[in-house]
């Protein structure tokens, strides 16, 4: 294998621009490439997947950022929040003669102005956020492994071939423990930065005219580090509203940029640099994206490949989550069958307005005293179960204040994200006991309007002023009320009868490991039905229908789902008429209850 | 300007301050302009960007830059043309005048010796003249030369422009139309040139500059895919005006009076987005050193806007948000567009370099771009069109029809109509997830394609739409429907009738809180005006307000009158309002019109009344389960097939309003008399004057109505027999008439055929006389009864071939029963 010239991780541009020479000198002319790749990128997929050198890439959050050097590697993950649209930028220009390429960067290597010769490329805005509702546990793995530092180093020594996702928490956990252990991990990190760069590249590096050591630390709100996302040459339907992404690119601060604007005092008017005004380039920063994939709940996952998709092993799984369930519901068996079915709902297909597949659940006859026993302790368990979660105490109050929908202003051009932009797979908790009898602003009617959609049809309207954009999402929608709950009509609902408030002995992490994997895999199975159980089935329905006219096809609707979910929950594909039989006695043990 | 410069532009050419554009950014952003830029620009240009470079003969250039030189110097003392350009206040045309005139006039002096060439391309400055000229004067249209009437307009009118059509450019000549698609600039400064020629030789003393607009380009771009190679061309595009930024006055000429003598300059003209102010007195017996200041009310300004355009929603992919572009506006067209507006502008798409810092020459490597608005037409697209437009705006911009079926869609949606099954397609593209219910999306498909208006020379009018009214069972999926029509019909107000008053639906008098004066506010029957009105919850509307609707339902207007205003509003709308019946399920055992309950006035203004009745089916059941397993288990677009697409279902439905317009046959009309004196004589049966819905003079209007909507459905000009005829089968179908017992006016809820096809009718129908033989045969006139195991084996040996139940022969008895040939009497049957 022949050595990359420069430092992929240290000096990308470095490569970035070898490559680019390397193609001018081989004839190209940069007019042909119109923006495209002209070899980069397979330099950086070599770097990053064939030498496996993703896990050195530094993660970009809000505890490294102070930390990383401009114009250096890092890897961000994060749900696509805004688009701003395209850019267009000098992607080469000729400087003595020689064309250079501006790729990947912000600022020109070389001062630019004098020679016109220049070629005009393209590359798409994305604003960034971290996913809402992310759990921690997603991110940290302190609890696990509480010596970090030695993990890290470990890290460094062994190859690891398939553990990408693994990596990338190990190295979260390293920033997060450099808050108490931050000399010893700064003199590593230091080294291990020091070390391949060689001294070309050090001049390299100082011939980019960036202040490396003065940059600013952005005064993020909490822990949440939103970033600018510059992607090239990369098909739009690639990247879509809400979907979470790792971008691996080159991480640039400039804070020099943000000078232009300060006297600017007529831009509310001119409204040609909205991305500045809204995204100071030394709060928010910027990455160049060399390579982005698409994350899925298992990428959020440590232990994913501890596990096989063995029957036996899914089944025991199986007992001992809704062992766990069952406990966290106070011995209530039946709940805790029907909240695993909930917890693996997912929307597959839609038809019309139809999202089949989506199951949400409505615990009833909980008062405002059991709720904060029962309640706490469900929103907790399901925290520590999947990696997006949310709870919503609705009140009146909340209702006329909140903007759940995410609202265009046009002021900033911006998106101005609403509690329900959420990535698909979330899972939002409403609790409604805390709902008193009170009069709804036209705010407040818009907002439960919203939820009605979003639990009817898994689509949550935009609001765009002068029009509303539906999009659509799958969101898992838990609710908890008194009675049986008008405002957002779930498709089950099921009163809840706890026999027992016992405390909860800790859950052992393994366990957790376990139950997380055991949810995300299992939810994406495929699913089909052999026309046998399919005639079965319809009989059943139809008898159901004959004896029960006041069933309707939502009923029918959601026999179906839970049969699907019922089978894939023991790890099967296809429905077999053994789980066709559990749905229906769950079905008319949850009628009983109702009476 | 340099911002501008520093980036290959086609028209920075030697004499180019082209300052009419970039000056007002530049203004806001940057900084001075280092005019040894304008020499590299010069530079560049010939190499990266001229595709030929024998256009442009060496001699010819040096002509350029010395005309240029003059130009750029001295711009008052220019040939008289430019001077009365410069002060007549041209600002909004984006092509800088100045860069090609120079040139120009350099041609004309030397006439047909050397060609002078556009910069950087081989358009000839004299042949494009030459072909402009030509089209100008020689475009026709309806036999008349359009553009010199439209001059001569102007003329009159002192107009400060004329709109030139795009595809009259390209139909008199494609290559005249692509230059000046891809060299906007120079293009159009020929053609304000050529213009001014012609004005000037119908008028030499016409004072006023007259511009050039281009509009309706042959093809308009999608916001998302402006892209780099698009800079400098002419581009048109559609979309959403959602910002406009306050108007801002931009110094054009600036006058300077020396604070030591008094002496006042010589307007200069802004060079490259600055205005340089003299250092030095000009007067020559006073030259004092930086006394010059600026007279700000000899200056002359000129308006400037900048306004956002954003994507129009249906272009957003899935999982998108919409893009945005910025549009400069100069002078008349400031204001032409108001947030909100759809407009669709024609304009040339540019970029400048932003600097790093408004005091630093550096740049980034950044571009900013925005649209230089040349035109902008206002677009009122609504799904549903209509024949009006409903606003008439007399703005400058001009308004037309937006939807031009151009031939190939017409030739699709025609080919579409010569479908044998082109009725039953649209059905089953009705709201496909609504199960069931084809005769009620059958009926709806009439009301959305409506009939023929009809106006009488005597003043009495006969209103095209059809009011649909949804009386049924609760969970049957009315609401929906409702949705999904609303949907379909933009314009159309959706409202629940609990929440509804009777001034909400019709019109409310309001004062101003300004100015006190009454003000009149639509309701939404108003503003439903040749839409749809959906109106939920029909019954729990309270009386007052559906007594508000007599009026709108058959003569389609809304009178008010109040304290000072009495007006009659239009409100052409078709109602569709869905209720349950009273005592919220269908009681059989009442009639029909005392389970709907709504006043006989009402009811009869209603085309027709759709009893949905929830029935236990077995058939339908199965389906129901059928459907709902598919839906989760099988590919659903397997699963529907044929369906057409809203958007072409729309589509095809505002084409066919908008151009179909039937007319009765003979055949048709006959048919016509006949069914309604038919239904006439059995609306007269004996005793049932209360308990039927009666036929009336209304219905036989209906009935027309809804067979010219199918033969609109056929694209046919002819309303034929079989339109009628299943016109009144609708009619007999909605009110579930044929299971009427019209003695009684109950419905026998066994005899409703909803969702029975017609096979299974014959069946029936088959079995109640095969019944009806046995019975003959077997059973003698008040003789013993026959128990109906017995009766069911019988029948069982007369038809082997089909499977037999008692339930279905216990509905044959009930027919023959209600014919009063036999009783039945729990289990067994007597002959009477």
């Amino acid at each position: 294998m022949v050595g990359p010239q420069y430092d992929c991780l240290v000096n990308p541009l470095g490569a970035v621009r070898s490559t680019f020479d390397k193609a001018m000198a081989s004839g190209s002319d940069p007019s042909a490439f119109n923006g495209s790749d002209w070899g980069a990128l397979d330099v950086f997929r070599q770097f990053l997947i064939d030498q496996s050198s993703l896990s050195q890439v530094p993660v970009l959050n809000p505890t490294t950022i102070g930390r990383i050097q401009p114009d250096t590697l890092v890897r961000f993950r994060g749900m696509i929040q805004d688009m701003l649209g395209n850019e267009f930028y000098v992607g080469a220009y000729k400087n003595d003669a020689v064309w250079r390429t501006n790729k990947y960067t912000d600022l020109p290597q070389f001062p630019m102005g004098e020679e016109p010769d220049m070629r005009i490329w393209e590359r798409r805005l994305l604003y960034c956020v971290p996913v809402p509702g992310q759990n921690s546990w997603t991110e940290s793995l302190s609890e696990v492994l509480p010596n970090g530092c030695m993990d890290w180093t470990s890290q460094q020594r062994e190859k690891r071939p398939r553990m990408d996702d693994d990596a990338s928490d190990h190295m979260d956990m390293v920033s997060d423990d450099e808050c108490i252990n931050s000399s010893c991990v700064k003199k590593m990190r230091g080294e291990g930065h020091a070390s391949p760069s060689s001294s070309s590249q050090s001049k390299d590096s100082k011939m980019e005219g960036t202040s490396s050591s003065m940059i600013k630390i952005p005064d993020v709100d909490g822990d949440s580090l939103p970033c600018l996302v510059k992607i090239y040459d990369c098909p739009e339907s690639e990247l879509k509203l809400n979907e979470i992404f790792e971008f691996i690119g080159v991480f640039t601060m400039n804070s020099e940029v943000t000078v232009a604007k300060e006297d600017n005092s007529e831009v509310s008017d001119s409204f040609f640099e909205d991305e500045l005004i809204s995204f100071p380039a030394n709060k928010v920063p910027r990455l160049h994206c060399l390579i982005h994939r698409k994350l899925e709940v298992h990428d959020f996952l440590h232990s994913s490949p501890m596990f096989e998709l063995k029957p036996h092993l899914v089944r025991e799984i199986r007992e001992s989550l809704l062992g766990h369930l069952t406990v966290i519901l106070g011995n209530d068996g039946i709940a805790a069958q029907f909240m695993l079915l909930h917890l693996l709902s997912k929307v597959h297909t839609r038809v019309d307005n139809v999202a089949v597949g989506k199951l949400s659940l409505n615990l009833t006859c909980l008062s405002k005293e059991s709720v904060s026993v029962f309640g706490n302790r469900l929103n907790h368990a399901v925290k520590n179960l999947l990696p997006f979660t949310h709870c919503i105490p609705l009140s009146v109050e909340y209702l006329n204040t909140a903007s759940l929908a995410p609202k265009k202003e046009y002021q900033t051009n911006r998106l101005i994200p609403g509690v329900l932009q959420l990535t698909e797979g979330s899972h939002l908790i409403i609790d409604e006991t805390k709902l008193e009898a009170g009069t709804l602003n036209s705010n407040g009617v818009e907002n439960t309007t919203l939820l009605k959609n979003l639990m009817e049809f898994q689509k949550v309207e935009y609001d765009f002023q002068y029009y509303k954009m539906e999009m659509t999402t799958d969101v898992q929608l838990l609710i908890f009320s008194e009675g049986k709950s008008n405002i957002v009509p779930a498709d089950l609902v099921i009163p809840f009868q706890p026999s027992s408030a016992d405390s909860i002995d800790a859950v052992p992490t393994e366990a957790l490991e376990a139950w997380r994997w055991y949810l995300a895999t299992v939810r994406s199975l495929p699913h089909s039905i052999e026309t046998e159980i399919q005639k079965v089935i319809e009989n059943d329905l139809v008898a159901a229908r004959q004896a029960d006219r006041s069933l309707g096809s939502q009923d029918f609707s959601r026999w179906l789902t839970m049969g699907r979910l019922m089978s894939a929950s023991f790890g099967e594909t296809t429905l077999s008429l053994e789980h066709w039989q559990m749905v229906k006695e769950m079905e008319r043990l949850r009628r009983e209850r109702l009476k | 300007m340099s911002s501008d410069s520093s980036f290959p532009r086609f028209n920075d050419g030697p004499s180019s301050p082209d300052d009419s554009i970039s000056a007002p950014i530049d203004n806001t952003f940057s900084s001075p302009a280092d005019s040894s830029r304008a020499g590299r620009g010069r530079g560049r240009r010939r190499r990266s960007t001229t595709p030929s470079a024998y256009a442009t003969p060496p001699a010819s250039h040096t002509r350029f830059s010395a005309a240029a030189s003059s130009a750029e110097n001295t711009p008052a003392t220019t040939p008289s043309r430019l001077s009365r350009r410069s002060s007549s206040g041209r600002v909004p045309s984006p092509s800088s005048t100045d860069d090609v005139q120079p040139s120009s006039e350099a041609g004309d002096d030397m006439d047909d010796s050397t060609p002078t060439f556009v910069w950087g391309t081989n358009i000839s400055v004299q042949d494009m003249k030459r072909a402009i000229d030509m089209f100008l004067k020689n475009c026709v249209e309806n036999e008349e030369r359009k553009y010199l009437k439209v001059i001569d307009r102007v003329l009159e009118m002192e107009g400060e422009w004329i709109d030139v059509d795009a595809h009259d450019v390209f139909e008199y000549s494609p290559d005249l139309y692509y230059k000046m698609v891809r060299y906007p600039l120079e293009v159009l400064a020929i053609f304000d040139i050529v213009l001014m020629d012609i004005i000037s030789g119908i008028n030499p003393l016409f004072e006023k500059h007259v511009q050039v607009r281009i509009y309706n380009l042959k093809e308009s771009v999608a916001m998302r895919n402006l892209n780099p190679s698009d800079i400098e061309k002419m581009v048109s595009l559609k979309g959403m005006v959602i910002r406009c930024s306050s108007i801002i006055p931009e110094i054009r000429e600036a006058i300077f009076r020396c604070l030591v003598c008094g002496y006042f300059s010589e307007a200069i003209g802004v060079d490259r987005g600055r205005i340089s102010e003299p250092t030095t007195c000009l007067k020559q017996e006073c030259l004092a050193k930086n006394s010059m200041t600026l007279v700000h009310n000899r200056c002359r300004f000129a308006d400037k806007q900048i306004v956002r355009l954003q994507e129009t929603p249906d272009d957003i992919p899935e999982g998108g948000t919409p893009h945005t572009v910025s549009l400069l506006m100069h002078d008349k067209l400031v204001d032409a567009g108001k947030p909100g507006d759809r407009v669709e502008v024609t304009g040339i798409y540019r970029a400048m370099s932003v600097r790093v810092g408004p005091t630093q020459r550096t740049v980034k490597a950044l571009f900013k771009t925005y649209i230089d608005c040349l035109h902008i037409k206002k677009t009122d697209k609504s799904r549903m069109l209509d024949e009006d437009a409903m606003e008439v705006d007399n703005g400058p911009t001009r308004i037309e029809e937006d939807i031009q079926y151009d031939d190939s869609k017409v030739q699709k949606l025609k080919e579409l109509s010569k479908r044998p099954d082109i009725y039953e397609t649209l059905t089953r593209s009705m709201a496909p997830n609504i199960w069931e219910l084809d005769d009620v999306k059958k009926g709806l498909l009439c009301q959305l394609f409506g009939g023929n208006a009809l106006k009488l020379p005597s003043g009495a009018s006969f209103r095209g739409d059809i009011n649909i009214l949804l009386v049924g069972d609760p969970g049957t999926s009315k609401s929906q429907l409702l949705q999904y029509i609303h949907k379909l019909s933009a314009r159309g107000i959706y409202t629940s009738g609990r929440g509804s008053s009777a001034v909400g639906l019709t019109a409310y008098v309001a004062r101003d809180p300004e100015t006190g004066e009454t003000t009149l506010e639509s309701g939404a029957l108003v503003l439903s005006d040749r839409g749809i009105c959906c109106i939920d919850e029909f019954d729990k509307m309270s009386d007052n307000a559906r007594s508000m609707l007599h009026e709108v339902m058959e003569q389609q207007t809304v009178s008010v009158a109040k304290a000072g205003i009495i007006a009659s509003l239009n409100a052409r709308t078709s109602v569709l309002a869905c209720a349950n019946p009273s005592g919220s399920r269908y009681n059989p055992r009442l009639s029909v019109i005392d389970n709907i309950h709504l006043p006989p006035t009402l009811l009869s203004r209603f085309d027709l009344i759709y009893l949905i009745l929830d029935k236990a089916d077995e058939q339908t059941d199965r389906r129901l389960a059928k459907h709902i397993v598919a839906l989760h288990f099988q590919n659903p677009e397997s699963a529907e097939q044929g369906v057409i697409d809203i958007a072409t279902l729309t589509e095809y439905m505002s084409y066919a309003r908008k151009h179909i317009h039937p007319q009765l046959s003979d055949e048709a009309a006959e048919e016509l008399t006949r069914g309604y004196v038919e239904l006439r004589r059995r609306g007269n049966f004996p005793g049932s004057s209360k308990k039927v819905i009666t036929a009336t003079p209304r219905q036989i209007e209906s009935l027309i109505r809804l067979s010219e909507a199918l033969a609109r459905i056929r694209f046919s000009e002819w309303v034929e027999k079989p339109d009628v005829i299943e016109a009144f089968r609708l009619l007999e179908v909605a009110m579930q008439q044929s299971a009427t017992d019209h003695s009684t006016g109950t419905i026998d809820m066994d005899l409703i055929n909803t969702g029975v096809s017609a096979s299974e009718r014959m069946r029936r129908e088959n079995l109640v006389s095969s019944a009806r033989n046995i019975i003959m045969e077997k059973m003698q006139l008040g003789g013993p009864s026959m128990r109906l195991l017995e009766l069911l084996e019988e029948l069982k040996k007369l038809n082997t071939g089909s499977e037999l139940h008692l339930h279905d022969l216990k509905t044959a008895l009930t027919t023959l029963a209600g014919e009063g040939f036999v009783l039945v009497h729990g289990d067994s049957v007597k002959r009477i």
